[in-house]
């Protein structure tokens, strides 16, 4: 049995890592004794799944996983179970199972929605002006540090898909990720204190991945709508 | 709770930030009432070294079991992080209410390492209180340690308030408790202090004074009435009716021993004249097979780990080792459970039981011949045979394993050239071994490789080796560049120590308080995590030395068995008789046997501090 989940990873583990944060839950599935199916071959591992990674120090609200199960056990159940054995800050939201061939949640989710607290901002009429300026744009360049690689500019606007003010001081971005493109809220937020002095650079605390989400016709589904694992 | 606020939106600045972030599965978050004594135990070095160390993870949750007492964690901060906390005026916190350290009514440090000495000023530093004892008066939390380097504790004496000799679960429920009545009497400092220093274990530094006369110590005394002479180390009795926690805390990030952990058996009996846990861990004090099952049953639900560690000095002594592996992996094989065992004894037997274990060769096996000749090995009285490494490799390549490696020390007392040249040659055999074997073998096997590991031997106290000359930095240098010339070629590699880290660690060993001076003037230059190769300023310390008109030499040289030596007031419970009669069979080279087979040797402890070897863990099944 294939189940999928949407979880929130929140203050005070904002700050654990992305392979952390995994060894947090296989653990957390093993306290709770779910019957998670294992790998085969000498060194077996837990068939859990995940969906981007979320930057270290960034809190999210709509994260997802993929486990695979060995028997059946009711969703509800599952998300009891697994809450009660998780640390504090990490909370699995909703529950699905989901048909074994379903695509992953890395070949699935195309983008990604982040809200950004703008401390300068104050909801002014200039911003959304900002905002539109910005988005008529029909290249907006920005040099991306790479680990261990050359830093490479790269062309952001068509991976912005939307920017908007959501309420003073609040700014929501909905931006391309996984294989299809990547942009980061930092870079988003370079490139506009480079069009606009005003803005601020904003500390990445500051910025919570409201979700990941699958663009079908123009419209965003969560990983775990029916619209998605067709069931 | 301001200062948790600050944390987290400075944390993301410093590398690492999980280890300052506290809120692990099972981390204890009691609720500070008035009535609570608040205890804050403190490893000197980073989170994920201080979170691998067992004893302070017994001691948290033997604190935590009473009800009026609290007892939280806190680890050296790395660099970027202390310069974050400098410029942002926060102080040295507890990871879980994220509490100032000066909030706390007792402040613990564990001694594990020499060279993490100046951590510990360096904490005492951000905590905001002064570095010297008597400098604290009642509004300052006590500052208490122990540890395995505690049983010679001079070189920190000044800066400590109190140490806790031996095995803290003994008695530090009674300290915490004795200092907080004494407090709420409304008595000062000193008068607690002295007030417990009647408990037996505790070492009050400021009640000694000692006498130096050309370098040397002519006396250790107690300057006050009412001070013991001696202070007697703490044993637990009844290992296996002892205190074991199971709600180990299971730490976010990936820390150096990430699994759990079971002490099956404390203390080993072996009788290695080089090394000190050998001496301070006495007897051997084992667990029942029924007990390890319980608890490990327990800690595995309680934590989720997915590996398993059988932990003691020597857990392949372990009395029938045999049956409790094979009852725990067929226990643990459905739930994805591995075991690993810590350390094996150089020979066939424990092979078979790393194969038992180990389904997947992964990692390679370690052996531990220590030195080269069998003349050599004589000396030190490691019972190994030359033919015991050849037979323990070659089952070991038999069974799939392709990476050997090989501890050596140098600098034992009498090596000579012979030794040096013994190190080569059994590590070309060993691998030779491997390559027949590899040669013979149907099915394709990756190459071998075998690493040779040579530590610098550093004299310890309370040791047979506790009077002997410490190598010079030329000589550690010489003889490295012999082996590292030898020791090349395919198949092979060679590491070894710092040579100036060596030294240090040798002078800090056996050093006697006129070191403390020194050990400020190195931290006030900046010195800190000296164990770390990229923080080590060996010149800082030769200036802080020079200020204090001392030599690193002058620590490095042999004592007369005469002499009064700088832990001479701490009681072991080894007779210093035993020790002479070590060293001196030592140099004839003859073996003294272990006396959980071969009879009482005569070391005192049973007697002294009355106490017995526990051999509770069944029947020994045939090697």
């Amino acid at each position: 049995m294939l189940i999928r989940a949407r979880f929130a990873k929140l203050s005070p583990v904002r700050y654990i890592s992305h392979l952390e944060l995994m060894n947090a839950l296989r653990r957390a599935f093993r306290r709770a004794e779910i019957p998670v199916a294992y790998s085969r071959g000498y060194n077996p591992h837990q068939l859990l799944s995940m969906g981007q990674p979320l930057p270290v120090g960034m809190t999210g609200r709509g994260e997802y996983f993929d486990l695979e199960l060995i028997e059946g056990i009711p969703p509800t159940d599952f998300m009891a179970r697994v809450n009660g054995k998780l640390p504090q800050g990490i909370k699995v939201l909703e529950v699905k199972e989901v048909p074994a061939q379903v695509k992953s949640l890395m070949a699935v989710v195309n983008v990604a929605v982040y809200l950004v607290k703008m401390k300068w901002a104050d909801g002014q009429p200039e911003e959304k002006e900002m905002i539109n300026t910005f988005m008529e744009e029909k290249e907006i360049k920005v040099l991306r540090h790479r680990r261990k690689k050359k830093d490479r500019l790269i062309d952001i606007r068509p991976l912005i898909h939307d920017l908007e003010i959501t309420e003073p001081g609040l700014w929501r971005f909905t931006v391309s990720t996984g294989s299809e493109g990547n942009v980061r809220p930092r870079e988003i937020i370079r490139a506009l204190t480079n069009y606009f002095p005003e803005v601020r650079p904003v500390p990445l605390i500051n910025v919570e991945r409201e979700g990941l989400f699958v663009r079908i016709n123009d419209r965003l589904y969560q990983p775990i709508d029916d619209k998605v694992v067709g069931s | 709770m301001i200062l948790a606020e600050r944390l987290e939106e400075l944390l993301y600045r410093v590398t690492n930030p999980t280890r300052y972030i506290g809120n692990e599965w099972n981390a204890i978050n009691k609720e500070w009432t008035g009535e609570r004594i608040k205890v804050v135990l403190a490893f000197p070095d980073l989170y994920e070294i201080g979170m691998s160390h067992l004893g302070l993870k017994i001691l948290y949750h033997l604190l935590n079991r009473e009800d009026d007492i609290l007892c939280e964690r806190t680890y050296a901060p790395w660099t970027d992080m202390e310069e974050l906390m400098r410029s942002e005026c926060l102080p040295l916190f507890s990871l879980e209410s994220k509490h100032a350290i000066r909030d706390f009514d007792i402040f613990g440090f564990t001694l594990q390492y020499e060279m993490s000495y100046t951590n510990i000023l360096n904490m005492l530093d951000l905590a905001g209180l002064p570095l010297h004892s008597r400098e604290r008066g009642e509004d300052y939390p006590l500052v208490i340690a122990g540890g395995s380097t505690v049983f010679n504790p001079e070189p920190l004496a000044p800066f400590i308030d109190l140490f806790f000799i031996g095995e803290a679960e003994e008695g530090i429920v009674e300290l915490v408790r004795s200092y907080d009545r004494y407090r709420r009497e409304g008595l000062e400092r000193e008068e607690i202090l002295f007030k417990l220093s009647q408990l037996p274990g505790i070492y009050v530094p400021r009640f000694y004074d000692v006498d130096y006369q050309l370098g040397k110590i002519r006396g250790i005394k107690p300057n006050r009435e009412g001070i013991k002479e001696r202070i007697n180390k703490q044993v637990v009795t009844n290992l296996d009716q002892a205190f074991y926690p199971v709600d180990f805390i299971v730490p976010h990030m990936n820390i150096v021993h990430d699994r759990a952990v079971i002490e099956v058996a404390r203390g080993c009996t072996r009788g290695c004249r080089f090394c000190a846990a050998g001496i301070a861990y006495r007897p051997v004090r084992e667990r029942k097979k029924e007990t390890i099952i319980r608890l490990a049953d327990q800690i595995l639900a309680s934590t989720g780990y997915e590996e398993l560690s059988l932990t003691s000095l020597s857990t392949v002594d372990y009395s029938d080792i045999g049956d409790l592996i094979k009852t725990m992996s067929e226990r643990y094989e459905e739930r994805k459970i591995s075991i690993s065992l810590p350390s094996l004894r150089v020979d066939r037997f424990s092979v078979n039981l790393a194969k038992e274990v180990q389904r997947v060769r992964k990692s390679g096996l370690t052996f531990a011949p220590e030195a080269g000749t069998q003349r050599l090995r004589d000396v030190i009285n490691k019972g190994v045979r030359e033919e015991d490494l050849y037979d323990a490799v070659r089952a070991a390549f038999e069974e799939g394993w392709l990476t050997i490696k090989l501890y050596f020390m140098i600098g034992l007392p009498t090596e000579t050239e012979e030794d040096l040249e013994g190190i080569v040659k059994l590590a070309r055999n060993v691998l030779n071994i491997g390559r027949e074997i590899r040669k013979k073998r149907q099915k394709k096997m990756k190459r071998i490789e075998i690493h040779v590991s040579v530590s610098t031997f550093v004299p310890k106290p309370f040791t047979p080796f506790q009077w002997v000359e410490m190598d010079s930095k030329q000589e550690m240098i010489k003889k490295q560049e012999y082996l590292r010339e030898n020791l090349k070629g395919r198949g092979l590699s060679f590491s070894w120590n710092d040579p100036e880290l060596s030294l240090l660690e040798g002078v800090f060993s056996r050093g006697d308080r006129r070191l403390a001076s020194v050990l400020e003037a190195a931290w006030k230059k900046g010195c800190r995590f000296d164990g770390w190769s990229d923080h080590f300023a060996f010149d800082s310390w030769r200036e802080a030395f020079a200020e204090n008109n001392l030599t690193i030499e002058e620590y490095l040289r042999s004592r007369e068995v005469e002499e009064t030596l700088p832990w001479d007031h701490i009681n072991m419970g080894i007779s210093k008789k035993f020790l002479i009669k070590e060293y001196q069979r030592a140099l004839q080279e003859s073996l003294t046997g272990d006396c959980r087979f071969k009879g009482c040797t005569g070391c005192d402890v049973c007697f002294d501090l009355g106490v017995n070897l526990e051999l509770v863990g069944g029947e020994k099944s045939a090697d």
